[in-house]
């Protein structure tokens, strides 16, 4: 078995004392960031990878810290959905049906445990699911061409909104955006200035990383401002855990079915985590039936979404490690920790940097125990943190972003920078366009470009050769598709996600 | 008029596109001539699919959304002028002071009374000014505070 050989050795990266000690802290600021309101995950990375940066960390320490806070805002969101019937994000939405009136008969407490165990299983199976089909397609990956790359990366734009995705020219209008700033600087193989304007600050490009803080922490802040919610939320009370072993035992077949679905949703592209945990809330209630009592406070409705979210997060890491196509706002944040770091992501990067890749992933592995055993005793303090108003944090939290952009470059030009793309977020958003295909444009556009350069150099300037192979063709058509379904699909879905929602009796 | 905010955004875009697409075509022909791939290449097609997709957005704009009017859209543009003047007051006045100022008047205004804003702002900037420095050996700016 090379792969177990390989994972050994992720073992001994990540098991080393320094390594270590940032995979807890990256758990623990993961889970912060996870249940503090207005901090979503791609929000939370975000923030981070100017710091890690400016500590001058190196790669697979940098990569284990922000891969851990990525498992932990996983384990995060769900506490609010649970005691608030507030979705901590987006993928946390089914953990409220069954959480919250769980919650509400007196048994905070054991939901809270209950789900950290789902999340701990999902996670576990994802990894696993992880580590056997990522060297797979890694291996099958190098036989791409520039062609079918580039075929690729213009799927991965399209299915970026998701099937449940509200207006897919939305979507391509953002990727274009992206990729256009992309452009500005010189351009690589020709030497020719593009979109410079003689600024000698553009020669070298936009640095993503300013566009990704810029829009993401500065216009939330822009965000807050604006819907006045600065105050906090009442404090909860958790109660004592009462949940039994045999309790525990009968959910596990549902872990097992919530953490494969969820996986599966997480590798498949347009999918992810949200579609993940209501696939596996919907099977779980069709599977179970009459038995269950679900959107009552049924153990195995907390039990399902939670597997299925954390196996989604850790399937959705295949493509962003093996293609280096990200399928989620998260996983482009890391995605651009990896280019800034200067790894080529891709199938290259399991034989050139084994060393990262596998210290990557025995860090979910570890950090999922950590996490485990991080949530179950620090449940009350993370508890205490829901009522941290967001007029305190979100001003600080602003600011760390601005530290942490200043201390990359120590120029105040990157700040007015950002400060520019958070105003810039905040129109787009409102205009309901959405700004992570925006990053994965900026991330992936040089790609594109060299890639499509290389094809039609290859061969001699036909154009036909993008779409000459079946590979490249079925990318194509998958590419098609995933612009057209939303249109026919997407209402359907999105009203039978409302209608699960409305029919649990206590969401109010 | 319904859809106002796309139709908008759909004729900058426009706008946006023809120029970008504009600019590709006036640069000089690369040393050695020209290939099928050049500089302008990847760019034309930008602003081809830019402009398709901000037509379609004039053609079938989605609802508008609701924009923050008076006294929201004040608050909105203060906060902005206050990030724009904490950047350019980093350096000068230095880290912790500008810091209080700007962490202090953006927790004021989103609601929190006026003495645990600033106390809020001064206590955040000197953890990170003491975790940053010390703890990190990065150097923030110290400005007025600088002692030598």
């Amino acid at each position: 078995m090379e792969t177990l050989g390989f994972l050994m050795e992720g073992f001994a990266v990540a098991l080393t004392p320094y390594n270590l000690m940032f995979a807890l802290f990256g758990a623990f600021a993961g889970t912060l960031i996870g249940c503090l309101p207005g901090l979503g995950p791609a929000n939370g990375v975000a923030i981070l990878i100017p710091l890690a940066f400016a500590l001058g960390l190196p790669p697979e320490t940098a990569m284990i810290l922000l891969t851990s806070v990525y498992a932990g805002a996983m384990y995060g969101g769900r506490i609010s959905s649970i005691l608030l019937n507030i979705p901590g994000d987006e993928p946390a939405m089914m953990t409220c049906l069954d959480g919250y009136p769980m919650a509400q008969k007196g048994r905070a407490a054991d939901a809270l445990a209950i789900s950290a165990i789902a999340s701990f299983s999902g996670g576990l199976i994802g990894t696993i699911g992880l580590i056997m089909l990522a060297p797979v397609l890694a291996k099958f990956a190098l036989s791409f061409g520039p062609a079918e790359y580039f075929a690729l990366f213009l799927l991965a734009f399209a299915t970026l909104g998701g099937i449940t995705g509200k207006n897919p020219m939305k979507t391509v209008i953002a990727a274009t955006l992206g990729i256009m700033i992309s452009t500005v600087g010189i351009d690589i193989s020709t030497g020719t200035q593009r979109y410079t304007f003689g600024v000698l600050e553009l020669y070298e490009g936009i640095d993503f990383i300013l566009a990704i803080v810029g829009l993401f922490a500065i216009s939330e802040l822009l965000f807050f401002v604006e819907s006045r919610i600065g105050g906090g939320r009442k404090k909860m009370n958790v109660g004592k855990l009462t949940l039994t072993f045999k309790e525990l035992v009968s959910t596990i077949p549902t872990q097992l079915r919530g953490g494969i679905l969820g996986f599966i949703s997480g590798v498949l592209p347009g999918a992810g985590a949200s579609l993940g945990s209501f696939i596996s809330y919907t099977l779980e209630k069709q599977v179970l039936g009459k038995k269950g009592n679900f959107g009552e406070g049924d153990i195995r409705g907390v039990v399902a979404p939670e597997a299925g979210n954390n196996g989604a997060s850790s399937g959705a890491l295949v493509p962003m490690l093996t293609l280096g196509v990200p399928g989620s706002g998260t996983t482009a944040v890391l995605l651009a920790m990896l280019i800034s770091l200067n790894i080529t992501p891709g199938p290259l990067m399991f034989t050139q940097n084994a060393d990262i890749v596998w210290g990557v992933i025995a860090a979910l592995l570890i950090g999922n125990v950590l996490l485990l055993v991080l949530n179950i005793p620090l449940i009350g303090f993370f508890v205490r943190l829901l009522s941290v108003p967001p007029m305190y944090l979100l001003p600080i939290v602003t600011m760390v972003a601005f530290v942490g952009i200043y201390s990359i470059s120590n120029s105040t030009f990157d700040l007015y920078f950002m400060v520019a793309f958070g105003a810039a977020g905040y129109f787009l958003r409102k205009l309901e366009i959405p700004v992570v295909p925006i990053i994965l444009g900026l991330l992936l556009g040089p790609e594109m470009e060299k890639n499509l350069g290389h094809a039609l150099v290859l061969s001699d300037g036909d154009w036909s050769v993008l779409w000459a192979s079946t590979l490249a063709k079925s990318f194509w058509l998958v590419a098609g598709l995933s612009l057209v379904l939303p249109y026919v699909v997407g209402p359907l879905l999105r009203r039978r996600m409302n209608a699960a929602m409305k029919e649990s009796p206590t969401s109010d | 008029m319904t859809g106002l905010g796309d139709r908008s955004l759909g004729i900058g875009l426009l706008v946006l596109a023809v120029a970008y697409g504009w600019v590709a075509q006036q640069w000089p022909e690369p040393f050695g001539g020209a290939e099928t791939v050049g500089p302008e290449t990847f760019p034309t097609i930008l602003a081809v699919v830019l402009a398709a997709g901000s037509i379609y957005l004039m053609i079938k704009p989605d609802p508008d959304a609701q924009w923050p009017l008076g006294k929201t859209a004040l608050e909105l543009v203060v906060s902005l002028v206050v990030l724009v003047v904490y950047a350019l007051l980093l350096e000068p006045l230095g880290f912790v002071i500008s810091t209080t100022l700007a962490v202090g008047t953006l927790s004021w205004r989103m609601g929190a009374p006026f003495r645990r804003a600033f106390v809020t702002g001064l206590v955040s900037a000197v953890v990170v000014f003491a975790l940053f420095n010390y703890g990190l050996s990065l150097n923030l700016p110290a400005g007025l505070l600088e002692v030598n």
